[in-house]
């Protein structure tokens, strides 16, 4: 059993790919505005061309594919469960039903729905990984600084921000590595995880979280001494040791960005939602 | 209870691109009542080697094989195995949750769903087998102890679950030198009084030498050297090598040796070395 395993969503796998050479700020934006399409799609097609975008990242990006994609396997029951919801309750006037039993009828726009939320959570969940794996955590945390920073003018300290929000996708790697470890301590000491009904598997948790928690916590503590003993001030006359520099490449893929976008847009302005 | 590892192969995160392979087709056998140390340099795999012993980790590749039950089986009775194969954490912090000492080394025995009799006499026995005053201890809290106090119910906890076998995963890191005595006296005492089989895991020379009477070497996922201590000892060029540190006591007296001390080659522990210096100076004296 291993608990990191599958954990993708702030890991930062090196490379030396175009996508890996890109300004975190063309990367941020990019994967902000697939965010918002994503958002706004309510058709297949739309999708396809969303798809067909992505898997060129990932290709270009040289992530194998099963790794990019296995962050969602502890996701699968939320999904599914997810998608049956969608498919027994929602409907609209012109729906038809496809079988119906009891008290529950299924029809083709609540599979349509499920479809599509289903979708839009697996590439939202996508676009964000490939963003963190393919960007470090210093770049990732300089760019955000840098598109943020206009907001400095209404008094956010926008430094702050920034790097309470990068430790805190630091941590999830880090948490799961001890929380492998607490449950691997107690195991040992004969606690059987599956077994029980509910409430006597609810109860063999704190043995897990109790030390997580403390552990955490303590953990803080000492990273907050060891940034102080570094004099760390927050954002004030803070300076750069790399300054970011966009170059022909983010203009290439701006400019891809922008035809996918459009073409994204019009299918969503020209076709009927399936829902 | 033996344990019996065959062909044994490990890789961290599998399947991934951080895939790396931390087991390569590891042979060993622990028997009864046998003291063990495994060492090696971190990163060489001791801690995922034995994390199969107790079923922790299910093997890849290969076998684990404990007391004639094989880990992978899928009918194993893992929960039971476990109560006989006991692990102590490097880090107590990992392992203790309870708010005073005696609850938390109760978990163990509550886990096996004994009566609260029982469970008592085990929490009473496992302090006392690790040195720690019932009255003054069991209502203490947790986070008012020392370094050394808490590792030792760290392991008064996993004793009170009878095992018959105890891995010790680096348990005198990070302690001060007063510390790591008492906790080296307590796995002493284990092992000879208690008769426990003992696998003890770490990283310092000195520790092994003193302690144990079979060593195991790890390097990179590889067993390259198993064998009893003096003998180990006896190859000392070859720990050099890879990187492991002699004992001190080794280091004083091979340098000794070459200023033209006649001592034997293996001289492990301190009352080894002050008898044989002892009795090359009496040697010496005669011979004026």
């Amino acid at each position: 059993m291993e608990l990191t395993k599958n954990i993708t969503l702030g890991v930062y796998l090196p490379g030396e790919t175009v996508i890996h050479r890109l300004d975190p700020r063309t990367k941020i934006i990019i994967a902000s505005v697939l965010i918002i399409l994503l958002l706004m799609i309510k058709s297949y097609p739309a999708y396809a061309v969303i798809l067909t975008f992505l898997s060129a990242v990932i290709f270009m990006s040289g992530i194998p594919l099963s790794y990019a994609l296995c962050g969602l396997k502890p996701m699968l029951p939320v999904l599914i469960l997810m998608w049956v919801f969608q498919l027994f309750l929602y409907s609209n006037p012109d729906s038809k039903v496809i079988f119906s039993f009891w008290i529950f009828t299924a029809t083709d726009s609540g599979m349509h729905m499920g479809n599509l939320i289903s979708l839009r959570v697996i590439f939202l969940f996508t676009v964000t990984t490939i963003l963190t794996l393919t960007t470090s955590m210093v770049s990732l945390t300089d760019g955000l600084e840098s598109l943020l920073n206009p907001l400095r003018k209404f008094g956010l300290p926008i430094q702050e921000l920034v790097m309470t929000m990068v430790i805190a996708l630091r941590f999830v790697l880090i948490l799961a590595e001890e929380l492998d470890k607490i449950v691997k301590a107690q195991m040992a000491r004969g606690v059987a995880f599956d077994r029980g009904n509910f409430i006597q598997k609810t109860k063999k948790l704190f043995p897990v979280f109790l030390p997580l928690f403390i552990n955490a916590f303590k953990r803080a503590e000492e990273l907050i001494v060891a940034m102080e003993a570094r004099s760390y001030t927050g954002g004030k006359g803070r300076t750069k040791m790399k300054t970011l520099q966009m170059s022909r490449v983010d203009l290439g893929a701006g400019f891809v960005m922008l035809i996918f976008s459009a073409i994204v847009v019009l299918l969503i302005i020209t076709i009927k939602p399936q829902i | 209870m033996p344990i019996e590892i065959k062909n044994l192969c490990h890789s961290y995160k599998k399947g991934t691109p951080f895939e790396k392979k931390v087991l390569h087709n590891v042979d060993l056998i622990i028997n009864d009542g046998e003291f063990v140390g495994l060492i090696g340099s971190t990163q060489s795999g001791k801690t995922t080697l034995a994390q199969h012993f107790n079923a922790l980790i299910i093997p890849q590749n290969g076998k684990v094989i404990i007391n004639g039950c094989n880990t992978a089986d899928k009918n194993a009775e893992l929960i039971k195995l476990r109560q006989n194969v006991g692990y102590v954490f490097q880090n107590p912090d990992y392992q203790l949750f309870a708010s005073t000492v005696g609850e938390d080394i109760a978990f163990g025995p509550k886990n096996q769903k004994l009566s609260p009799g029982e469970v008592n006499s085990r929490v009473l026995e496992a302090m006392e087998q690790v040195g720690l005053d019932y009255n003054t201890f069991y209502e203490r809290d947790i986070f008012a102890l020392s370094g050394g106090q808490k590792r030792r119910v760290a392991i008064a906890g996993v004793l009170a679950c009878h095992p018959q076998i105890l891995i010790l995963d680096d348990v005198t890191a990070g302690l001060d030198p007063k510390g790591r005595e008492e906790i080296l006296t307590v796995i002493r005492k284990l092992h000879f009084e208690y008769m426990i089989t003992i696998i003890f895991i770490s990283n310092s020379m000195d520790e092994v030498a003193r302690l144990v009477e079979r060593i195991v070497v790890l390097d990179q996922g590889n067993i390259i050297i198993d064998g009893a201590t003096r003998d180990i000892f006896n190859q000392a060029a070859r720990l050099g090598d890879i990187g492991l540190e002699l004992p001190e006591v080794m280091d004083i007296t091979t340098k000794l040796r070459n200023k033209g001390f006649n001592l034997p080659q293996a001289v492990i522990n301190i009352d080894e070395a002050i008898e044989s210096i002892s009795a090359d100076l009496l040697e010496r004296q005669v011979g004026d």
